[in-house]
């Protein structure tokens, strides 16, 4: 189903009329809303979980993984201290901006939590054009919203029209104060053109990757980085733009990354096939699979099982996976050799998951870098980010208050 | 041990056992696979290090011809290197040839067998350049020596890095007034920009006038329904659908299949538009995750092996969504995704086109 420019314009007015009911609430009765809004999209959630599963092409266990480990985030508490942060609360109060419009995209169907409910919080009104390939879950978290509170949950709304239609853009983004677009840089760069002067805030392509230092290797801890590399891998079939695309691996001559990547193969994703099963692969991405494995079996080691695949190659060149659980493990000779093999990402490297031991060095040289933006978390992390985790190097709450 | 001259003669005899209308076992074909691939595999050490995944030889994906050069020659014996569309050295396939005349006996009985069946000798328009114009391609190098097999006489309508308009319509204005029957051979982006430039002019072109159009559109132009841009080409040129057919390449290849309703028109027969595959190639469609053939007619990735790639690598797999369809193969286009690439993006770049 698609909405016309008139439904758009029609949608955009009544969120309008909306806003002053939500501006007026305390931030403390709108997380409240927003927790209980939460809970109540769990329950919906695990109910339509076949057709979240036919909408996103994730897998049954791995939608009830996505719900809950993204819900479990919207709290009160997480969300006050997020308001706290942000400079809000305690007889200050930083004006909302007017109303956002929303491009959601269809890679990653929980993004549109933080994407929604942070503005919400704030006391921004919404306007979320869904993903065409993906309407479920954007609807059922408007229904949780109204079910929840029907007066402020009529500061929200969702369209649905296909990508590119000029008129409905247009009339997507013409009440809005500020558009905030999720996709591809194709897709930013015509949201942005259709934007005109208002201001962007543009969540583009990108990728992620994560570092093991050697103590991450050691007999005392290589089953947990296992484990934790395996989820993040694996966590919505690596489509997501936090999803790891590259390990680089700390080599020593007593553990050889090629032994590391088997274990990696073996002990976390051949497993991860039956605890989180993957989705169907899309032959347009199967082709491209074929394509990558190939490439990467003529330049260096390939282990594979039904579902997964490992690269082990030198850092340098780059060749991007499909994703899908196609991954490859670089061996290196330190962080600083695994920071430079980063560079190339430059701004598109939005995460940098790596071992505890390592966290503290990787975060303060990423922080230090001109080049990189990304921030880096612990592996087992990467794709459950926390309410206040940064996105493309800024504060999650970027364009959301007037100064 | 195998020699490659005993390999070469092996294939030389298909295609002439072909040729010579003898039936060609598919058993003789595979068992040539089978050798070729293991011979591929000890001289090219990048195919070498594929391993077997069921009951055929690897299939070295066409990317890897972007990265390295897939050779089973020294670089000092190349007697042509063909390469695929591109603006930048990765996005071009690079196919490297010491010996030609496997390529050309593959060509030719191809091209005699579903696009000259019924002529010896016809007079060809073609719309592409000239191939002293475009040394690197493997479709101007093949449009050539289908001038010098096929042609009475050739005209060449590109001119200066364009398509001639004025020249295309004259020299069909030429044929439609000796009565003459010509083959139009040219890229899909080429007779679309003929039918955007050519306005209200129509043609009605001789019985037994022919067109050869090859290469999708890469992302790179006006992209056509290949359905529409059918019915568009037979009523500019005054040509019967089943007398328009398409060819499929590749820089990757040395053979060439093509679609049957011409030649099935000439023979009498009827059935579906679809791709005709030499005896000498083996074209698959495959599963992307176990890269093992799709049951029935289902649609899977095209793996194609082709024993005329005999110094480089026989079996390839292709980036092409494929099915089967009766004896032959219908290729859906590359998966959205897949870098594009192919012999008519050249073309494309020459008219300036985004």
């Amino acid at each position: 189903m698609s909405d016309d420019p008139s439904v758009v314009r029609t949608r955009a007015a009544s969120v309008l009329e909306a806003s002053a009911v939500l501006t007026s609430s305390t931030l403390e009765v709108r997380a409240q809303w927003l927790a209980d809004s939460a809970a109540t999209l769990m329950r919906e959630a695990h109910d339509r979980r076949d057709a979240l599963s036919q909408a996103t092409g994730l897998s049954v266990p791995m939608i009830e993984w996505a719900t809950r480990t993204t819900l479990d985030t919207i709290r009160v508490d997480s969300m006050l201290a997020l308001a706290r942060t942000a400079g809000m609360g305690a007889g200050r109060n930083p004006r909302p901006i007017a109303m956002l419009s929303v491009i959601l995209a269809g890679n990653v169907f929980t993004a549109s939590v933080r994407g929604i409910v942070i503005p919400l919080l704030f006391g921004v009104p919404l306007l979320v054009k869904a993903s065409s390939h993906e309407t479920v879950f954007p609807a059922l978290l408007r229904d949780a919203l109204r079910s929840a509170n029907t007066r402020l949950g009529a500061a929200m709304t969702v369209v649905t029209f296909p990508g590119g239609d000029i008129e409905c853009e247009a009339a997507l983004v013409e009440s809005a104060e500020t558009v905030s677009v999720y996709g591809g840089d194709e897709t930013v760069s015509a949201i942005g053109a259709r934007a005109g002067n208002k201001p962007l805030i543009a969540h583009g392509h990108g990728v992620s990757v994560a570092y093991c230092g050697a103590q991450a290797l050691d007999e005392a801890h290589i089953e947990g980085t296992i484990e934790s590399l395996s989820l993040d891998t694996c966590a919505y079939d690596q489509r997501g733009c936090l999803s790891p695309q590259i390990i680089y691996v700390e080599q020593s001559p007593d553990r050889p990354t090629a032994a590391f990547a088997e274990r990696l193969a073996e002990q976390g994703l051949a497993r991860m096939g039956s605890t989180l099963p993957r989705g169907p692969l899309p032959l347009s991405v199967g082709a491209a699979q074929a394509q990558w494995r190939g490439i990467a079996e003529v330049e260096g080691t390939l282990l594979h099982g039904d579902s997964y695949a490992i690269s082990i190659r030198e850092p340098d060149p780059i060749r991007w996976s499909p994703a899908y659980r196609n991954v490859t493990v670089a061996p290196v000779h330190g962080m600083d050799e695994a920071l430079q093999a980063m560079q190339a990402i430059g701004p598109h490297l939005k995460c940098v998951g790596t071992d505890a031991g390592s966290l503290s060095e990787v975060a303060s040289r990423l922080a230090d870098s001109a080049a990189l933006s990304a921030y880096a978390c612990v592996i087992g992390e990467m794709q459950t980010p926390p309410l206040d985790a940064p996105a493309d190097g800024r504060p999650i709450w970027h364009g959301l208050l007037r100064n | 041990m195998t020699t490659r001259g005993e390999l070469k003669a092996r294939i030389d005899a298909l295609i002439t056992a072909f040729v010579s209308d003898q039936h060609v076992e598919a058993a003789t074909r595979d068992e040539l696979i089978e050798d070729l691939a293991a011979w591929q595999a000890e001289r090219i050490p990048e195919y070498g290090r594929l391993q077997r995944r069921g009951a055929w030889p690897p299939a070295l994906p066409t990317d890897v011809f972007r990265f390295r050069r897939i050779a089973a020659h020294p670089k000092e014996d190349d007697l042509r290197v063909f390469l695929s569309s591109g603006t930048t050295s990765s996005e071009r396939s690079l196919h490297a040839y010491g010996d030609l005349s496997v390529y050309d006996a593959a060509a030719r009985a191809a091209a005699r067998h579903m696009l000259f069946p019924d002529v010896e000798r016809m007079r060809l328009v073609v719309l592409a350049p000239q191939e002293d114009k475009a040394p690197d391609s493997s479709l101007e190098y093949m449009l050539a020596r289908f001038a010098e097999w096929f042609g009475t006489e050739c005209t060449w309508v590109w001119c200066d890095g364009a398509l001639d308009l004025e020249l295309l319509a004259a020299v069909l204005r030429e044929a439609e007034a000796s009565k003459e029957a010509v083959a139009v051979l040219g890229t899909s982006f080429a007779f679309v920009h003929a039918e955007d430039g050519l306005g209200d002019q129509r043609f009605e072109l001789a019985p037994g006038s022919r067109i050869m159009q090859t290469g999708g559109y890469k992302g790179r132009s006006r992209e056509v329904d290949p359905e529409i841009l059918l019915e568009a080409i037979s009523a500019r040129f005054g040509v019967a659908g089943p007398w328009i057919i398409n060819e499929f390449g590749a820089t990757e290849l040395s053979s060439q299949m093509y679609e049957t309703t011409l030649r099935e028109g000439i023979d009498g027969a009827t059935g579906p538009r679809r791709l005709w595959v030499p005896p000498w190639v083996r074209a698959t469609p495959v599963d992307p995750d176990t890269l093992q053939p799709v049951q029935g007619d289902a649609v899977g990735i095209l793996r194609i092996d082709d024993t005329a790639n005999l110094d480089s690598v026989c079996c390839i797999q292709t980036a092409d969504l494929a099915r089967r369809l009766d004896d032959g193969i219908v290729v859906l286009g590359r998966a959205p995704g897949a870098p594009p690439r192919g012999c008519s993006l050249a073309a494309d770049q020459a008219l300036g086109a985004q």
